[in-house]
């Protein structure tokens, strides 16, 4: 019992054990509710659920769905599977660092990121908001994201899933050499 | 309802190894483009591997029926893999 309250209350597991873990859960969301583990669509899908009451007619297209249309838009506008899963994620990561006592509200306090970029936390903000941009628009033309399309696609064998991997560590390495530059 | 509840509590597992693996972090994530700590690929890989071991069992045994598998377009996978990645190393996330 003392074993495993060291063990969860280390700050950092070997990536072989987390990642197990995870591989457990994505079993289990196949078994448990024939889902797959993903997290770029929740906010596709919140995004929907917004638009569609802020402006009905700009929101009103193939992605998610016209009224009256038949059969399924690629993105359902409401409080899907997904949606929930992103609310457990948030709480999981927070359990994950309350565990290990590194639990604090940070801005900017990372020291490689300093390092390359300065400072300022602006910065900081301004680089996650577009980068992030990116990602989900990214997302949003592979069909998924790291966890669901990469991970929960990898799972299933699918093809398109090694596609994608292939595609992002070939851009992630070039945009590191980019960004790191002499200090890569 | 309870299919909800599922949700929720896979999140929190979910949640809670990316924070144990440390993926939480801008450093990790960015230094496996540097190849300077391959926790993410560790971490992926081994998820992978478990989950892939476990699904084709289960399947074996009439457990389960696959969900749809994600469509293969290799273009659009490719491309959207391709500006991912950009965003993951500026980000970190």
């Amino acid at each position: 019992m003392n074993w495993l309250k060291t063990q969860i209350s280390k700050e950092t597991w070997s990536p072989y054990v987390a990642g197990i873990l995870l591989g457990v859960m994505g079993l289990l969301a196949v078994l448990l509710s024939k889902s797959l583990l993903g997290a770029s669509g929740a906010f596709e899908s919140l995004a929907g659920l917004i638009g569609k009451k802020i402006a009905p007619s700009l929101f009103s297209n193939v992605y998610w769905g016209v009224e009256g249309a038949r059969g399924l838009p690629i993105m359902r506008p409401e409080i899907t599977w997904p949606v929930i899963l992103l609310v457990g994620v948030f709480f999981g990561g927070m359990l994950g660092a309350l565990t290990s006592k590194t639990f604090k509200i940070r801005f900017n306090d990372d020291a490689q990121w300093k390092k390359i970029f300065g400072p300022q936390p602006w910065k900081r903000w301004v680089i996650t908001f577009v980068g992030a941009i990116i990602l989900e628009y990214a997302a949003g033309i592979a069909g998924g994201c790291t966890s669901g399309l990469a991970i929960s696609g990898g799972m299933l064998l699918a093809p398109a899933a090694f596609l994608f991997i292939a595609g992002m560590f070939a851009s992630g390495i070039i945009t590191a050499v980019v960004v790191y530059r002499r200090r890569y | 309802m309870a299919n909800y509840i599922i949700a929720l509590i896979l999140g929190i597992g979910f949640g809670f190894s990316l924070n144990k693996a440390g993926l939480t972090k801008y450093t990790k994530v960015v230094n496996v483009f540097r190849f300077t700590d391959l926790a993410v690929l560790k971490f992926m890989m081994t998820a992978l591997v478990v989950a892939m071991t476990g699904l084709y069992v289960f399947r074996g045994l009439g457990w389960i029926t696959f969900p749809s598998v994600p469509a293969t377009y290799i273009v659009g996978n490719l491309i959207g893999g391709l500006i991912f990645g950009v965003g993951m190393a500026l980000t970190g996330y």
